[in-house]
């Protein structure tokens, strides 16, 4: 029938003179969500929760055991006109009802019906166990006696009171962090080097269990106070260890607070973990700034303050994932459910919009859901992707030998978990549904369009295959400077540069004196004279024995010229000029005023900084970059991103230099100085790479001012167009080959 | 104090086991064996075995009917303790064979013994008409007695139980056995009499119905527990003791296909009257109304799927016309769904089509079989929209005491099987819901009718130009014809058109069903022209007339094909049967309902290439096109059934506390 709604329902006799009523032991509770009134059933026994619309309650609750189920539907369609619950609808209220165990008949209840319910639910909580298998969750104690006994002494902790002392002693905290904050920074850093953290990771964990301990008390603890407060619930029976990405932590299920009326309520529950952990957050860190560096204290009121900070705004803050970010968003948005019927609600358009589909149920209940039920859906499924992307990612990369195939294992589960599984669901309701039938050839065509356009753009249409390389910036010429005859290098320090100014071609360095040399220079120039005399004398001598010395007298002159021309260039030496123009580099200058300094003595450098260049370090598994990269490439300074008015900087290749080495030329290339490049850890200096590294010169185009050398920049080459698909096949392929040496 | 019987002990301590459908990866597993399970040759096995069957003839043709009782004790002793091994059956049936042969005269012949051990192995058995089931039937159904905990041979219509329990009884009565039937007007005490015989010849309304009242009368009292509790709390007279079944043991199903697969989700009510003076006028004016509303501007049907869809501008001025009516026309899902029902009664459900007409009431035809179904009604307020759009009393629908649809009764058999002309077509849907395989066995002579390729027209109208030209051209050689329509409709329209040029007929449809049986068996007389709705006087033999085996047999035109290829097949063969010859065809056009619905685009694409031609567009493309639209209906029904039968188990599951069903 082509009724939305149809009034009948065949199988209405099988129910209608039934007389059921909702079990005695069930709470219901009244909750307004976007202005429109909701009921909430509660078991408090079963912890099982039914969400009922005003129509459905009001049919529910007229089910009192005595009226049969007929005549309550008479009465309500008499009450509530089109509102009320059709024939089918009021069965499949019963029947939902029933089977969450909510439902009580006058007939015996039905215990095979009940186990194989049981049953069922068993198996749905395994097979959700093994899919989210990274996230798994053990419930172990049942804590709300505990709870109980204490709630008296730490309810106060959630009321006007409470929030004022936390406001204090968050402000402390704060004040002590931003004192200190140059070293809070420095510790950071000093732990999170890569040689360091493996030592520095169980402390670490031990701090997060204890915060968490305390984060999950404090959701119970509220939950238990407004329970109690409002007389409606605020059960808290479990609690438990829950593996975070194999990370086991504690929980706590403080979900019995759905059943508070207020929104707030609901709300602060949610808070309560961040709340609490704030706090301890703040004493740790007023005793870190009291506390000696190398105390034991010290360090772990560092590592509770980190983790507090960290896991509140990544994780638990964080409305995207489902924590109590998320339902804290999903109360004060009075949109429960958020993440469910966000999803249905994308496969609400897909259906409407896409497909054609006649009908399909809309998820949301009003119109200003629909932007909420939009954005949260793609912001949520972009983000979980992400976040599961990066988590294999990473394990693929970091984890080494053995442990890499558990990154394996865990990234092939994932893929299951998280790719397969839902393709093949997705599959199956594509080529089955009943709710497809009609429009089913062109469900299929959009998705196959969609597929395609999808396989098309990564695994046909060429992308530029990009590769990335660390390089350090090297000024182009430089010369180095050294004595070229020796001598006593002038104490006055007028004389000469002074190390790190700027000279020009021709400008004195460094002045000698050399008094040997001078002495020499004065005995052959009074040599000199005195043999040009002779010469003069003998030409003006008319005795021929005289005249006959006349050649050698010029032979005399010209050797003595010769030793005085060595020696005067000798002493020319003593004054070192700067060869180009640039910055005079000389680290010893100081030092060495009046001191006898050697020839080739290094003196120290003239850097002409206005023309630099990158070397570029290469690791073996990109050097295929070489042989196909664009003469082209792009470059950003590392850590710097914002330079050059944000725009990647551009220079091209000038020369490859054709042997491979394992020396790096500067330690911040190697992972110990935060390079990309890895470097044996034997090595203190932490500069032989564990690789081949081919030198590649690239010469920037043009002045770029905020270049340094001795900065590092990253460059990004231009390989070759290929696929996507392609691409990443191949990083792949690297990753699986570098881990186990194949 | 009065014992509980034995037979409801037994019955209510076997309740029938859970048959849901599989789902998910469990259903393509079952697919998968499904698949095995069907390629498996069973055909060569059973003709096999019946062929050392046919080779015991002489172990008892000798012995002495004293011997051959005593014989049938031992058998019989064995079976009742479950004793039995296949040589042991295959001896049974030779002896059943032999009982045959004495007291009817009839020994059945290889193929119905190899049909036979189908039937008792828990097969769907594909025979030819003509092949003598009802003798085959008597074999599996003998050894399932022995067994001592009741047999049901389900049949057609009350006079084929009645024909034939009457018919074998002399069989069953030398195999130390009773047989009794059930027909329409069987009071309770012959009921529960005639259930508590070995065999018990029904058709599938009423045994399906028993079933139903049986449950009514057991109320809540879901097991022997309860049972034999309220047995002493209530004494005699009550609950049990107005239980006429001993509970569903084995079945074999004669038509199987009809019954299991084209009745199979029309399901069985058991119902009271309900009076209700304001939904009848209600029905009156919602007539009213959807008649002042304007197709296409108000409202937009759907051939395919036989829906109407209001449009927003039909919803205002339905609104607009309900004002002045008030009470129930206030709101507006119960006012747009009358409406949309009114119109759907207009729309698609037509006069001597969907149904007749019948003394100031509406009788409902099977479209499939072109039978009546007085009985029957159409559901969720369509019935009385359909009364009052034809201006006869609205009966108010009546209140539903007791539900069952015939695939989910037949489900619950611990044993079944089943015997048809036509399984082949449906050998996955025998799997899938039945888990019943299927075996073809082969006819006693060759067959040698002549299937001629389907002529297609592109109009309707040449298509009926063409079948009176064919029935002429037939007609003037001296051989039988049978012309098979789909509806009442057609057979008038036909009869007129033969009327017109002088050609003398017989009609055979719904609504002149009196002479039925006596028509069907003249139409093989030579020269006889015979319109009949496809399934008019099925089970009926048509004997061959003289001289008429030598014109060429009874030739067979379809007027149109149906939505299920073995229906075509069932009406295909009618003719040629036994051996003798026949000619078959089918001519239809490209404006045919079956195209119109199942392949829309296809077709309306060939019609407009050959327009409104007279030519006939024959070719293998027109021809395959035909083929296309009734896979995809009988892919769709198929589809629809399997729904029918998962909302049934999503109800048993979410209404578990209201008791289980079936």
């Amino acid at each position: 029938m082509p009724v939305d709604r149809p009034t009948f329902s065949e199988s209405w006799y099988r129910v209608g003179e039934l007389r059921p009523r909702v079990l005695s032991t069930v709470q219901i509770h009244r909750q307004h969500f976007r202005g429109q009134a909701w009921h909430v059933l509660a078991d408090p026994a079963s912890n099982q929760f039914f969400r009922l619309n005003e129509a459905a309650y009001r049919f529910v609750a007229l089910l009192d055991g005595r009226r049969t189920v007929a005549d309550v539907w008479k009465v309500c369609n008499e009450q509530l006109g089109d509102d009320a619950p059709t024939q089918p609808e009021a069965i499949q209220l019963l029947g939902q009802l029933y089977t969450s165990n909510l439902l009580a008949a006058e007939l015996p209840p039905d215990a095979q019906g009940l186990f194989s319910r049981y049953r069922k639910r068993v198996t749905r909580e395994v097979q959700s166990y093994l899919m989210n298998i990274m996230f798994a969750r053990i419930p172990l104690l049942d804590p709300d006696n505990f709870l109980d006994h204490w709630v008296g002494v730490f309810g106060w902790v959630f009321s006007w009171l409470g929030a004022a002392v936390w406001l204090a002693l968050l402000s402390v905290g704060l004040y002590f962090l931003i004192g200190k904050f140059e070293s809070l920074l420095s510790q950071a850093q000093n732990t999170f080097q890569t040689l360091t953290l493996a030592n520095n990771l169980l402390p670490m964990y031990i701090a997060t269990v204890v915060t968490k301990v305390l984060h999950e008390f404090g959701h119970a603890f509220a939950c238990k106070k407004f329970g109690k407060q409002t007389g409606s619930g605020g059960e808290v029976h479990v609690m438990g260890i829950m593996f975070l990405i194999f990370t086991p932590l504690p929980y706590v299920d403080a979900s019995s607070s759905w059943a508070f009326r207020s929104k707030w309520h609901r709300a602060v529950v949610g808070l309560a973990g961040m709340y609490v952990e704030l706090a301890v957050a703040a004493i740790a860190a007023i005793v870190w700034a009291q506390t000696g560096e190398a105390s034991v204290i010290h360090s772990i009121a560092f590592y509770v303050v980190f983790i507090a900070g960290v896991s509140t705004v990544l994780f638990n803050a964080n409305p995207l994932l489902r924590y109590d970010g998320y339902y804290i968003l999903s109360d004060l948005l009075e949109m429960p459910n958020l993440w469910q019927r966000s999803r249905q609600y994308l496969y609400y358009l897909v259906k409407r919009y896409a497909w054609g589909v006649r009908r399909p149920t809309n998820p949301a209940h009003t119109a200003g859901e629909c932007v909420w039920l939009t954005l949260y859906g793609i912001a949520s499924s972009i983000y979980r992707v992400v976040v599961c992307l990066a988590i294999m990612w990473f394990f693929a990369q970091r984890l080494e030998g053995p442990l890499f195939v558990l990154g394996v294992f865990l990234t092939i589960t994932s893929l299951i978990a998280w790719i397969f599984v839902p393709i093949g669901q997705f599959a199956r309701y594509l080529f089955t549904s009943g709710e497809l039938m009609r429009v089913r050839g062109r469900a299929m065509l959009t998705t196959l369009l969609a597929v395609g356009g999808a396989i098309a753009a990564i695994g046909v249409i060429r992308m530029t295959d990009h590769g990335r390389a660390e390089a350090l910036v090297v000024a182009a010429r430089e010369q180095d400077i050294e004595v070229r005859t020796e001598g006593f290098v002038s104490s006055d320090p007028g004389k000469g540069a002074p190390s790190g100014t700027r000279v020009q071609a021709g400008q004195p360095l460094v002045v000698c004196r050399n008094p040997q040399l001078e002495a020499e220079r004065d005995r052959l120039t009074a040599a000199l004279t005195e043999a040009r005399e002779k010469l003069t004398a003998d030409m003006a001598s008319l005795d021929p024995h005289e005249a006959a010395s006349v050649p050698v007298d010029r032979g005399n002159i010209a050797a003595i010229k010769d030793d005085l021309d060595i020696v005067q260039s000798q002493l020319a030496g003593l004054t070192v000029i700067a060869p180009l123009a640039g910055d005079w580099v000389s680290p010893n200058r100081d030092r060495m005023f009046g001191v006898y300094v050697t020839r080739g003595q290094p003196l120290g450098k003239v850097i002409d900084r206005s023309q630099l260049i990158l070397s570029v370090w290469v690791p073996q598994s990109e050097a295929w970059l070489i042989a196909e990269a664009e003469p082209v490439v792009e470059f950003r300074v590392r850590g710097r991103p914002d330079l050059n008015g944000g725009r990647p900087m551009t220079g091209h290749i000038a020369e490859v230099r054709p042997a491979g080495t394992n020396e790096l030329p500067s330690a911040a290339l190697g992972f110990a100085g935060g390079g990309d490049i890895p470097v044996s850890t034997s090595d203190r200096e932490g500069r032989q790479a564990t690789e081949q590294l081919f030198e590649v010169r690239v010469a920037p185009d043009g002045p770029f001012p905020d270049l340094q050398p001795g900065e590092v920049v990253v460059v990004r080459f231009a390989g070759r167009s290929r696929p996507l698909a392609m691409q990443w096949w191949r990083t792949i392929l690297q990753t699986v080959q570098k881990k186990f040496h194949i | 104090m009065s014992h509980l019987p034995s037979t409801t002990w037994q019955m209510l301590s076997r309740p029938p086991e859970d048959k849901r459908l599989p789902s998910g990866l469990d259903a393509a597993w079952d697919a998968a064996v499904g698949l095995v399970g069907r390629s498996i040759p069973r055909r060569r096995r059973y003709l096999r075995e019946a062929a050392g069957v046919v080779a015991m003839e002489k172990q008892f043709t000798e012995i002495s009917d004293r011997k051959l009782t005593d014989r049938v004790g031992e058998l019989r002793d064995l079976f009742r303790r479950g004793r039995q091994k296949r040589p042991d059956v295959l001896t049974a049936f030779a002896v059943v064979r032999e009982i045959a042969a004495r007291q009817l005269g009839q020994r059945p012949f290889l193929v119905q013994i190899a049909g036979g051990l189908a039937l008792y192995d828990g097969c769907v058995v594909e025979m030819a008409t003509g092949e003598g089931k009802t003798l085959t039937a008597t074999m599996p159904a003998t050894l399932a007695a022995w067994r001592g905990l009741g047999c049901h041979v389900v049949t057609v219509n009350d006079y084929l139980a009645k024909r034939d329990a009457e018919w074998n009884s002399a069989i069953y009565r030398f195999a130390g056995l009773t047989a009794a039937a059930i027909a329409q007007d069987t009071p309770p005490p012959l009921r529960r009499e005639a259930y508590h015989a070995d065999i018990t010849y029904c058709t599938n309304k009423e045994v399906t119905a028993d079933f139903l009242r049986d449950r009514l009368a057991l109320g809540r009292l879901k097991g022997l527990p309860s049972a034999l509790l309220a047995h002493i709390a209530e004494g005699a007279g009550r609950g049990t003791d107005r239980l006429v079944q001993r509970g569903l043991e084995y079945a074999i199903v004669d038509e199987a296909d009809s019954v299991l697969i084209d009745e199979s989700v029309t399901p069985l009510i058991i119902s009271g009257d309900a009076p209700n003076a304001e939904q009848v006028t209600a029905f009156r004016q919602s007539v009213e109304l959807s008649l002042q509303l304007e197709p296409d501007r108000d409202y937009r049907a759907n051939p395919r799927y036989r829906e109407v869809d209001l449009t927003s501008a039909g919803k205002d001025r339905l609104e607009e016309l309900a004002e002045p009516l008030g009470g129930l026309w206030r709101g507006q899902r119960r006012r747009e769904e009358l409406v949309i029902q009114a119109l759907t009664a207009r729309c698609f459900y037509l006069r001597d089509k969907q149904y007749v007409v019948q003394d100031g009431k509406v009788v409902i035809v099977d479209e499939f079989t072109g039978r009546l179904m007085p009985d029957r009604e159409w559901r969720e307020g369509l019935h009385q929209a359909v009364q009052a759009k034809e201006l006869v009393e609205v009966l108010p629908p009546k209140d539903t005491y007791a539900r069952i649809s015939f695939q989910r009764f037949f489900r619950s058999y611990r044993k079944l099987s089943g015997m048809t002309g036509t399984a082949a077509e449906a050998i996955r849907e025998f799997w899938q819901i039945f888990h019943l395989p299927v075996v073809v066995i082969p006819t006693n002579k060759p067959c040698i009718r002549k299937k001629l390729a389907d002529r297609v027209f592109a109009t309707e109208s040449a298509k009926w130009t063409a079948v009176v030209a064919e029935i002429r051209r037939i007609h003037e050689q001296g051989q039988p014809v049978l012309v098979g329509t789909r509806s009442v409709r057609a057979s008038e329209h036909l009869s007129e058109k033969l009327s017109a040029v002088g050609l003398s007929h017989q009609v055979l449809n719904a609504v002149r069903h009196a002479e039925e049986a006596q028509i069907v068996a003249e139409a093989g007389q030579p020269g006889r022209i015979t319109v009949a709705t496809n399934m008019a006087g099925r089970g009926t033999d048509i004997k061959l007339g003289r001289d008429v085996a030598q014109a060429g047999g009874l030739n067979v035109i379809a007027t149109e094909r149906h939505e299920a290829g073995r229906i075509d097949r069932q009406l295909y063969g009618r003719s040629a049967r036994q051996g003798d010859p026949g000619v078959a065809q089918a001519i239809v056009s490209l404006e045919d309902e079956l195209l119109m619905r199942h392949a829309p685009h296809l077709s309306a694409s060939l019609r407009k290439r050959f327009g409104k031609t007279d030519r006939e567009v024959s070719s293998a493309p027109t021809r395959k096109l035909f083929d296309l639209a009734q896979r995809r209906a009988e892919r769709q029904a198929l589809r629809q059934r399997k729904g029918v039968l998962k909302t049934d188990d999503w109800l048993d599951e979410y209404l578990g506390f209201a008791g289980h069903e079936g």
